[in-house]
C-alpha cells in the first residue's frame, strides 16, 4: 500500500475540518450523517451499531490523540476514509485516557476488491505514528493541503 | 424506532465480519481484547431475531461465506447477477422486510 494508492480512498465530502462533536457518541453521528448526506450509505443507525460494537470489543482511541473507528458493513459499497479534526478534543475513552483530536473513520464493504481493507487500516496507524504528521495534520485547513501531508506522510 | 428483522440480520452479518478479523486488527496495534463481550453481544443479538432467520442466516453463511449480498443500483443481486424483479426494489430499499434473491437464495440488502 503506497501513499499515492491510500489517498484515492479519501474524499473531499469527507474532510471535515471542524468538528463540533465532543463525546464519541457525537463524532459516530456527526461523521456518520455526511456519509449518509453524501449518498455513501442510507441507513445511518447500520452503520452507527457496527461502529459502537466496534468499540465494545476494544478502543479505536489509538492514543495520542487519534482515533481510527473503523470496520466492515453489509451496507457498504466501497471502502472509504472520513477524515476530521476537532480543536477542542473529544472525550474518546483512548487507550491513553488522551481526548482526540485527529479522526479517521475507515469503513469497507463485506469483500472489497483486493482485499484492501486492512492494509489501510495498517498504513494509516504507521502514518500517524509520526508526530510531525500528526502536527502538521492538526494545521491543515484545506483538502489539498491534508491530501499533501497524507501523500508525504 | 424497533429495528426491522432485516437490518437485526445485517447487524449480526457486521459482527460476524468483525469477529472473524479480531486477529488481524490486533496485529495491527489495535485495541481488541474484549472479544468475549462481543461474542455475548453477538448471542443477544441473534436472540433478538426470529428464529427460523437465524437457521437460514447460519445456512447460508456455510454455503456462501456470507448470506447476505448487496443489491447493484441496476437491482442484480452482487452474489449471482441475476436481475431482480423491479416490484421488489421499492420494497426492498426500506430496510423493512427480509427478501430472498430467487437465483441464489441469498439474503438481499438495496445498498440505495
Ligand atoms: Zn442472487
Amino acid at each position: 500500500m503506497t501513499n499515492e494508492e491510500l489517498i484515492t480512498y479519501f474524499d473531499e465530502q469527507l474532510f471535515l475540518p471542524d468538528l463540533k462533536a465532543t463525546s464519541k457518541d457525537e463524532l459516530f453521528e456527526e461523521i456518520v450523517d455526511q456519509f449518509v448526506k453524501i449518498k455513501y450509505l442510507k441507513n445511518r443507525e447500520i452503520l452507527l451499531d457496527m461502529l459502537r460494537r466496534r468499540e465494545q470489543l476494544g478502543s479505536t482511541g489509538i492514543g495520542k490523540n487519534v482515533a481510527i473507528p473503523h470496520g466492515r458493513t453489509t451496507s457498504a459499497s466501497d471502502v472509504m476514509i472520513a477524515f476530521g479534526k476537532s480543536k477542542q478534543g473529544i472525550e474518546y475513552n483512548s487507550v491513553d485516557n488522551k481526548p482526540v483530536n485527529l479522526v479517521f473513520m475507515i469503513i469497507a464493504p463485506p469483500q472489497d476488491e483486493n482485499n484492501i481493507y486492512l492494509p489501510i487500516l495498517g498504513k494509516m496507524v504507521e502514518i500517524l505514528n509520526k508526530s510531525k504528521t500528526r502536527s502538521k495534520l492538526m494545521e491543515a485547513e484545506t483538502y489539498e493541503e491534508f491530501i499533501d501531508i497524507i501523500l508525504k506522510g | 424506532m424497533e429495528k426491522s428483522q432485516l437490518e437485526l440480520l445485517v447487524a449480526l452479518q457486521d459482527l460476524d465480519m468483525m469477529i472473524e478479523e479480531i486477529s488481524e486488527v490486533k496485529r495491527l496495534g489495535f485495541s481488541a481484547e474484549r472479544e468475549e463481550e462481543l461474542r455475548k453481544a453477538r448471542e443477544e443479538l441473534a436472540n433478538k431475531i426470529k428464529k427460523p432467520l437465524v437457521y437460514s442466516y447460519e445456512k447460508l453463511k456455510k454455503r456462501y461465506k456470507r448470506a447476505i449480498v448487496p443489491v447493484g443500483e441496476d437491482n442484480t443481486c452482487l452474489g449471482c447477477f441475476i436481475k431482480l424483479p423491479t416490484s421488489l426494489s421499492s420494497i426492498g430499499r426500506t430496510d423493512a422486510e427480509v427478501i430472498y434473491c430467487e437465483g441464489c437464495g441469498r439474503i438481499l440488502y438495496w445498498l440505495s
